[in-house]
């Protein structure tokens, strides 16, 4: 089923079809654990197949690398921009409930553009400044989606707007 | 740092005008709506509120937050603060959570705000089903075990109580077939996939009026206004009454220990969005009892229900735990 | 007839109507492009908004936002590589490729004409055929469900790139992903490990987001010195000479899309992505292999999403069931708005159902006004530097996959896909199984256990069942063929043919 025998391998690649093949194995478990081979119609019944069918494909990936003797490509699989870039976005992910939304997006839109870009710093600051107010606009405001509030007393601010000095606002 | 800007805004707030406790609410609140867009209670929800944020003066925030059969949305406002700001609005389901195992919380961890109102079960039938009455439904499930397809949406769900109540006065072999929600199920019985469905009669009734399903009997001991001519389950299984009334509901509620004030609030606000004409109409229109109850009766109503229930799916043998292990009293 | 036609045009005469449906529609637009908009929640917004106005505000404006949204999620399909609503997955297949070659304005430009295309045929079968459809509609049993899923995840033949083997495993992981959380017909748990927070299942938009966008920014990341693609824009408004060319597939694909979308409980998203498959199999010879911006691989997908609006709505103005999601909340409003729908709202309001096929013609016509115009500032997106762009991409992605559930767990989940989805690109695994497998796992597994339940549990009744039913049988023939197709097994047989 697997013929690319011409091709580069890349680095790595045998060590992913391999953890792919072990992973689909303990999902076939897993399936089995939710209600054995008691019916046609249990809860268990469909993920068994489809890990058997992640079973069984992954095995022929596997055989598939195994045969094939291709050379190995020089291609970085994680450059140093790839990893540094997502460590930052998973500590943007983790502030957004301590910091708040507002405060963690923007230092991330900052960090981030300086990483990337090496943009000025009035440059990345309006930037930030503008997609955020955009963003804040649309989902918060029109939306009504509540995003993590933080260290930022929004809602107090927000009806502090709208019951006080203007009750005619919506 | 949050506190010193809530201070800071706490202070301006002074400036503009005097903030003592009683002005709950001081923001907008939130409401979580246990089911779907579009289901039954949603669209409950969302016609009752605007009622109650003209007397809040108040916004609510409305979300759904489905899933697990609403624990998703009740662990969920179990999990915020007990200020008054967050509303639970759901239908009974957290009421049985216990005995079929989905975790430790239900109504009793939360103050009732107003239980709105009450649906009404009706068996109902495909059109060709060689039955046009519950009499004669019983005889042939009797006489062809097994083959009577009916719809079910779960353990727990209206049409396995409405059938474990059945199964309790007369032997009923059919095979249940499970989907999900109420609506599905109907749209499979209208195209011959199952053959029975105890259905709530909001649900059924255009279908039933269209000449699309045929209806075999009301779950009550009288007959239901919007449909007079079908007759009440009494008349077929008299013994049945000792679970009646029975029906799913709709209420809103706060997190046990909310301050009285906000609960009284809030409590004044449902009241009258539940009394406002255009809810009335839209409950009457859809065959739903309204009941409007609050404080010491809400609590009533909803240990009944959970004792009624729970005992029932109990001795079907669809509940995974006793109702003793959590101290439900037999009905 | 002339009442028909009366009711038909009700909005068209009406400033106020007009100017709802208009406003519905570009509003839609944007809802429908931003990741985490979707416009059932746009929808359900306006439940509450519109709560005290009157019936046919509401319902012009909901129209409006309905049709421009299906729409509206192919431009950062296009763009980013970000579907941003489910129906537009497909779009991006040869979208995103079409724009990374520099012809984004062309490639808007198509998916704008034929979904204004589609979503005109869609509007001409509910107006002509919707009693038929709908009751054809209700003849599909819990085993032809299963069938037309499993026909849909055959499509993975079809989106596997280069190794049918590493497509099946993303498919059949999806497919696992798909059933995590309660079983929502027994609430048993699945692959929950004990967390209260997989009960409802990993929510499909993050995963969705994390795949294609975060994914892609990550892998764009790698060649962060190239400068960004300059956009040729010769032509927005596709050639006389090309419209008649694509249209044979279009008016076919959109046919795919109204069955599919009247289908209750299917959607515009299988529709695409079956009407992709239906044009991967039937165009032999495409300018560019499928894949890698071929413009049938846009015209399939646009087509049928936005026939599947018309679609959606003929189970639900004949019969009040809802033929999708935001159909459902359509019900809702119209029961909160004191009519009741069901089978006797064509008998008692047949104005209603005119006037909604009227509303459904002017979304779409400005649909493909407001589609057409300000092409020009949109593929500037894809000017911006890399260095801005990514960050952005990011932002709105976090954004989106929160604003689903108002979850933080989801945004972990968008991430944990995305750096899966990169090492998968890395390593040769199509993400499109995925995302697939995901979509149609609860319809296969569902409808096949009340299948199974119907036949009391045995097979051999199951298949005597499927045999004596013309449409089972129709079904199960397409997904034979389509297994045959794809495997060497035809070729196995032809051989041993010449054999003999």
């Amino acid at each position: 089923m697997d013929y690319h025998e011409h091709h580069v391998k890349h680095r790595g690649e045998d060590a992913f079809g391999l953890v792919v093949l072990v992973v689909s194995v303990l999902l076939l478990w897993k399936s089995y654990t939710i209600a054995g081979f008691s019916a046609l119609s249990s809860p268990g019944a469909f993920p068994m197949a489809a890990s058997a069918v992640m079973v069984f494909s992954a095995s022929l990936v596997v055989i598939g690398n195994a045969r094939r003797r291709g050379r190995l490509s020089g291609e970085e699989i994680l450059p140093r921009t790839v990893v540094l870039f997502t460590a930052l976005v998973i500590a943007y992910a983790a502030a957004l409930v301590p910091l708040g939304f507002l405060p963690a997006s923007f230092l991330f839109l900052i960090l981030a553009m300086k990483l990337l870009y090496r943009a000025s710093w009035l440059r990345s600051l309006i930037i930030a400044l503008a997609s955020l107010a955009l963003v804040y606009i649309v989902f918060r405001l029109v939306f009504q989606v509540v995003l993590p509030q933080g260290i930022v007393p929004e809602d107090e601010i927000l009806a502090m707007f709208r019951h006080h000095p203007a009750p005619e606002a919506p | 740092m949050r506190r010193l800007l809530v201070g800071a805004a706490a202070l301006t707030m002074v400036v503009a005008g005097p903030v003592v406790a009683q002005d709950f609410p001081a923001k907008d609140l939130q409401g979580i709506i246990q089911w779907g867009a579009g289901g039954s209670t949603d669209v409950v929800m969302r016609s009752v509120t605007p009622h109650a944020e003209e007397v809040l003066g108040a916004d609510v925030v409305m979300q759904n937050k489905t899933g697990g059969v609403g624990a998703i949305a009740t662990k969920f406002v179990y999990a915020q603060k007990a200020d008054g700001y967050t509303l639970l609005m759901g239908a009974e389901n957290p009421q049985l959570y216990k005995v079929m195992g989905l975790g430790d919380i239900d109504y009793s961890s939360f103050v009732p705000i107003d239980i709105l109102a009450r649906g009404v079960p009706i068996l109902v039938a495909k059109n060709d089903a060689p039955y046009g009455t519950l009499k004669e439904l019983i005889d042939y499930a009797q006489a062809h075990p097994g083959e009577v397809k009916v719809g079910s949406t779960g353990p727990g769900g209206l049409p396995s109580v409405v059938t474990a109540m059945l199964q309790s006065q007369t032997d009923l072999p059919m095979t249940a077939v499970p989907y999900d929600g109420d609506g599905p199920a109907l749209t499979a019985l209208m195209g011959g996939a199952i053959d029975v469905m105890p259905a709530v009669l909001g649900a059924a009734l255009e279908n039933i009026k269209a000449g699309r399903i045929k209806p075999l009997a009301v779950i009550e001991t009288e007959a239901n206004p919007v449909l007079p001519d079908v007759p009440p389950v009494t008349d077929t299984l008299p013994d049945i009454a000792t679970y009646l009334p029975w029906g799913p509901f709709f209420g809103v509620f706060v997190k046990e220990g909310t301050p009285p004030e906000a609960v009284e609030k809030l409590t004044a606000a449902y009241r009258a969005g539940a009394e406002s004409d255009d809810f009335k109409k839209l409950m009457d229109e859809r065959g739903y009892k309204l009941m409007n109850l609050s404080g010491e009766e809400a609590r009533a109503f909803l240990d009944r229900w959970q004792s009624v229930t729970s005992w029932l799916v109990y001795d079907a043998g669809i509940a995974k735990k006793s109702p003793e292990e959590f101290g439900i009293p037999k009905p | 007839m002339t009442e028909a036609l009366s009711y038909f045009t009700t909005a068209w005469f009406d400033p106020w109507l007009l100017f709802l449906i208009a406003a519905g529609t570009f509003a839609g637009i944007y809802i429908g492009a931003i990741p985490g908009l979707s416009v059932t929640m746009a929808v359900s917004i306006l439940i509450s908004f519109t709560f005290s106005w009157d019936v046919n505000d509401a319902l012009c404006l909901m129209v409006g936002i309905f049709m421009g949204g299906v729409y509206g999620g192919s431009r950062t399909a296009i763009l980013l590589n970000i579907p941003g609503a489910p129906s537009a997955i497909a779009t991006a297949l040869d979208g995103y490729p079409l724009a990374q070659r520099g012809e984004a304005g062309e490639a808007i430009g198509i998916s704008t004409v034929m979904s204004f295309f589609g979503g005109m045929v869609g509007i001409a079968l509910l107006a002509i055929g919707a009693p038929i459809i709908s009751d054809f509609a209700l003849t599909f049993q819990p085993r032809d469900y299963m069938l037309l899923a499993i026909l849909g995840i055959l499509l993975v033949g079809s989106l596997s790139g280069e190794s049918l083997a590493k497509g099946v495993v993303a498919g059949a992981f999806g497919m696992l992903i798909g059933t995590v959380g309660l079983d929502p017909l027994t609430a048993e748990e699945r692959f929950t490990f004990g967390f209260t927070e997989l009960w409802n299942g990993i929510s499909f938009v993050a995963v969705m987001i994390g795949l294609f966008g975060v994914a892609e920014a990550l892998g764009q990341l790698r060649q962060l010195e190239l400068p960004a693609i300059k956009q040729k824009i010769t032509r927005i408004v596709p050639s006389w000479a090309s419209l008649r060319r694509y249209l044979p597939l279009s008016l076919q694909t959109s046919m795919i899309g109204v069955i599919i979308g009247a289908l209750p409980g299917v959607g515009g998203d299988i529709a695409a992505l079956m009407a992709y498959d239906y044009a991967k199999r039937t165009v032999r010879d495409p300018e560019v292999p499928f894949g890698k911006g071929a413009r049938e691989g846009l015209v399939a997908p646009e087509s049928a999403n936005n026939a599947a609006v018309g679609g959606a709505f003929i189970p639900m103005l004949t019969l009040g069931i809802p033929g999708d999601a935001v159909t459902a909340i359509f019900i809702g409003a119209l029961f909160i708005h004191g009519l009741n729908p069901g089978p006797m709202l064509m008998i008692e309001q047949p104005h209603m159902f005119w006037f909604m096929v009227g509303n459904l013609v002017l979304a779409c016509v400005f649909m493909l006004i407001f589609g057409l115009t300000g092409i020009r500032i949109f593929t500037k997106i894809v000017e911006i530097p890399k260095g801005i762009l990514i960050p952005l991409i990011l932002l709105l992605s976090v954004v989106g996959a929160y604003a689903v559930n108002n979850s933080v767990t989801d945004v972990y989940w968008m991430l944990g896909f995305g750096v899966l989805g990169y090492f998968m690109k890395q390593y040769g695994y199509q993400v499109g199984p995925v995302i697939l497998g995901v979509i149609l796992a609860r319809l296969i597994d569902e409808n096949w256990r009340r299948a199974i339940i119907s036949e009391q549990e045995h097979l051999g009744s199951f298949f005597a069942n499927m045999f004596a039913s013309p449409l089972s049988l129709v079904l199960f023939a397409a997904v034979v063929l389509t297994v045959l197709s794809q495997t060497p097994v035809l070729g196995w047989i032809r051989r041993l043919f010449r054999r003999a």
